[in-house]
């Protein structure tokens, strides 16, 4: 008779520890998108006045990349859809 | 030379005055044709499934703002009309097919940021082209952002 192999459970698709951990939303910089257009997606989706959002886009200008948001990992990958959406070079990084 | 200015109802005009300028916005939609979800997808992780759930999603998106665009300017083109009418409740999709055209642009040739260019550093007749094109679209941007979507 051949020895039967226990059934080993699969990891869960994300673990605990990168649900949990807070994840930052990174807008990259790109030569393409205008700054202006770049203040108006932030402001439209996260809400925020129209002086942060424009500290932020130049941020991502000067620096090369800004992060926007951090939070929860579901949430942060909203953003980022909606980021793609908008065209914006968008990732996740998770926070230290 | 194409005339571009605002309408009194929100919406931009464009008015094409040569077969160039027709030729031009007919090359929006052939421009913008990219792998720009997959480009996006790739700035994820394999733990956000991007490619499988949001990609297709961004994939018809983006293909609708292009095929919207071409269809518009075909139509005025077809009827034989004077000007091509961008409303307020399509800027979004014009901006968008504009600017998949020149994210599709700079990737191909990258032309860099538009402080540092210099067109008389183009010798190449394709990039040439493809040069005076992208201006021509960051210029329709441009007056979209300034005219149209504004909140």
């Amino acid at each position: 008779m051949n020895a039967v192999q226990a059934p080993t459970r699969k990891s869960e698709t994300r673990s605990k520890d990168q649900v949990d951990k807070p994840w930052q939303v990174i807008i990259l910089d790109d030569p393409v998108n205008l700054m202006e257009y770049v203040a108006r997606v932030i402001v439209k989706i996260f809400g925020y006045s129209r002086e942060k959002a424009e500290e932020m886009m130049m941020a991502v200008h000067q620096r090369g990349k800004a992060v926007v948001w951090t939070g929860g990992r579901e949430k942060a990958e909203m953003y980022v859809n909606q980021l793609h959406s908008a065209q914006l070079h968008a990732t996740l990084e998770k926070s230290e | 030379m194409m005339t571009v200015g605002p309408t009194l109802d929100g919406g931009l005009k464009l008015v094409p005055e040569e077969e160039q300028d027709w030729d031009v916005l007919l090359k929006i939609a052939g421009d913008a044709q990219g792998d720009l979800p997959q480009k996006l997808a790739g700035l994820m992780d394999e733990d956000s499934m991007w490619e499988d759930i949001v990609m297709p999603e961004l994939a018809t998106e983006f293909s609708s703002q292009r095929s919207y665009v071409s269809g518009v300017v075909e139509k005025a083109r077809k009827a034989e009309e004077d000007e091509v009418i961008i409303r307020r409740d399509d800027a979004e999709q014009w901006y968008g097919a504009l600017n998949q055209a020149r994210l599709a642009l700079e990737e191909k040739y990258g032309f860099g940021p538009r402080e540092l260019r210099d067109a008389d550093e183009i010798s190449d007749e394709d990039m040439r082209s493809a040069y005076f094109r992208d201006e021509f679209y960051v210029t329709i941007q441009s007056l979209l952002m300034q005219y149209v979507l504004t909140d």
